[in-house]
């Protein structure tokens, strides 16, 4: 049963993607991504020399910077540091450059929902633009329990607010291998159907979340396509540096 | 479509655009075989997959790259940069090269160096340098000598002015044939000029007026193709008479 969304989108219809990168001067890799009217760009520096002090100096140090659009920042700044900080270093390989931070600013353009899955694909573009080594990349998004039980995709800043309860989703993207399949299964799955980061607000049950998930996966494909035909687009003609 | 079935040789990657994670090469059938990598992949027990974006290169018979433009410099032993000395200690000269770590010059590394003749820089010299050492989780070291010990061109540069470009641009710049700017703007104008693998260009020239134009069409001539790029020298230079 289908149920009405107010900008006549369907359940699992995700908003307009808009993705480009190198727009900074002097930024090392940077990156604006939009989904409907959320914007967010990030910039990367680095690799540079030092860590700071409670880090492990044998590995590389990733440091986000979240600006808000306005105000002050404060405790929801500081948590969506923390998630990208985490996200950001499981997809990046921290032993090839030890005793070094990157750092990874993020400025808020425009709030419009699902900031932090457009933040964390902003973030995962501007480290592919400042060619920082990774394991793979990370595609974000969020999906909402509505009242009624129906999952919907990808809200605007007021379906976000009537929703019972909501989950930011993070998976890996989807990966051209020449292997087999066979081979490249972990532990009996496909990589791509594996979870890097989940954060939920509100109450939901069990097989909700699993729904969630299921739903979360299926539309991760599609915006790994749209990422890989934008880095496919950009490689034939790299924009100005310096 | 998660996972594209490509069983068969890897020469189905290649020239194609990579994304990190990109399986691309699958060593079991490959025994007996060795196989160069250059930058951008790396091995996960018996594959090769991808770290950074960019093109899949492979040359015979056994190298594989990735191609990619980038504004950091990853360093490579025997590659010619230009680094900005910022600081000097007892034994070495420390010089910035746009890479993860400073670079080390020991005060020694110059032809005819003793510990008599140490050469003074002032923070801020630009110098064109020959990387000796680079290894991870060290910091790079430098030398203003060749192989074999001679002098080279090495050293401090003089007057001109420096820009920074993309790793990309400056590789283009030293490709052989010479890159087609390059020879559009020597045909009409004279000027001498420095480049380093790690993203930074030298110019000097007699006039300023000179040395700024030939900035400006290498700055411009990232994107461009051959042709294009001489149809843009000519344009330049045409609206400048």
């Amino acid at each position: 049963m289908e149920i009405d969304r107010e900008d006549g989108r369907t359940q699992n219809q995700l908003r307009p993607l808009a993705c480009s990168r190198n727009i900074l001067n002097r930024a090392h890799g940077s990156a604006s991504w939009s989904q409907g009217d959320t914007k967010v760009l990030a910039a990367v520096y680095g690799p540079k020399s030092g860590t700071k002090k409670n880090e492990n100096p044998e590995k590389a140090c990733i440091e986000v910077i979240w600006k808000p659009k306005t105000g002050q920042i404060g405790k929801l700044e500081r948590e969506y540091e923390m998630v990208l900080k985490r996200t950001l270093q499981s997809i990046c390989i921290l032993t090839i450059n030890p005793n070094t931070t990157t750092s990874v600013i993020i400025q808020v353009v425009n709030d419009d929902g699902a900031l932090l899955p457009c933040a964390i694909n902003a973030a995962c573009a501007a480290l592919v633009d400042a060619a920082i080594p990774m394991k793979h990349l990370a595609v974000a998004i969020c999906c909402c329990l509505t009242e009624s039980g129906y999952v919907i995709l990808d809200p605007t800043k007021l379906e976000e607010q009537t929703m019972k309860s909501f989950a930011y989703l993070v998976f890996p993207n989807s990966i051209l291998s020449v292997l087999p399949e066979e081979s490249l299964l972990v532990g009996g799955e496909r990589m791509e159907h594996g979870i890097i980061t989940s954060v939920t607000h509100g109450v939901m049950s069990v097989d909700d979340y699993f729904h969630c998930l299921e739903r979360g996966r299926a539309a991760s494909t599609k915006l790994s396509d749209f990422l890989r035909r934008n880095l496919q687009r950009h490689q034939t003609n790299p924009s100005k540096a310096g | 479509m998660e996972i594209n079935k490509q069983l068969g040789s890897p020469a189905s990657f290649v020239d194609q655009t990579v994304v990190p994670g990109d399986v691309v090469l699958d060593l079991s059938t490959m025994t007996n075989k060795t196989i160069k990598l250059g930058g951008g992949l790396r091995q996960d027990c018996d594959s090769i997959s991808v770290m950074k974006a960019g093109k899949l290169r492979s040359s015979k018979p056994n190298k594989y790259w990735v191609e990619s433009s980038q504004k950091r410099y990853v360093p490579c032993v025997e590659d010619t940069i230009l680094g900005i000395a910022v600081d000097s200690k007892a034994d070495n000269f420390l010089v910035d090269i746009k890479g993860p770590a400073l670079a080390f010059l020991p005060v020694l590394a110059f032809e005819g160096g003793t510990r008599r003749n140490i050469p003074k820089f002032e923070v801020g010299t630009l110098l064109y340098v020959r990387v000796v050492k680079a290894n991870i989780g060290m910091n790079p070291e430098l030398s203003c000598t060749d192989a074999s010990g001679k002098a080279a061109e090495f050293g401090p540069l003089k007057d001109g002015f420096m820009f920074e470009t993309s790793i990309g641009l400056s590789r283009m710049l030293l490709s052989s044939p010479t890159c087609p700017v390059l020879e559009a703007l020597g045909k009409k104008l004279s000027f001498e000029i420095a480049v380093g693998l790690n993203g930074r260009v030298w110019v000097n020239a007699a006039s300023p007026y000179t040395v700024v134009v030939v900035a400006n069409a290498i700055m411009n001539s990232e994107s461009l193709s051959s042709t294009q790029q001489i149809i843009m020298v000519d344009n330049l230079l045409k609206s400048i008479q």
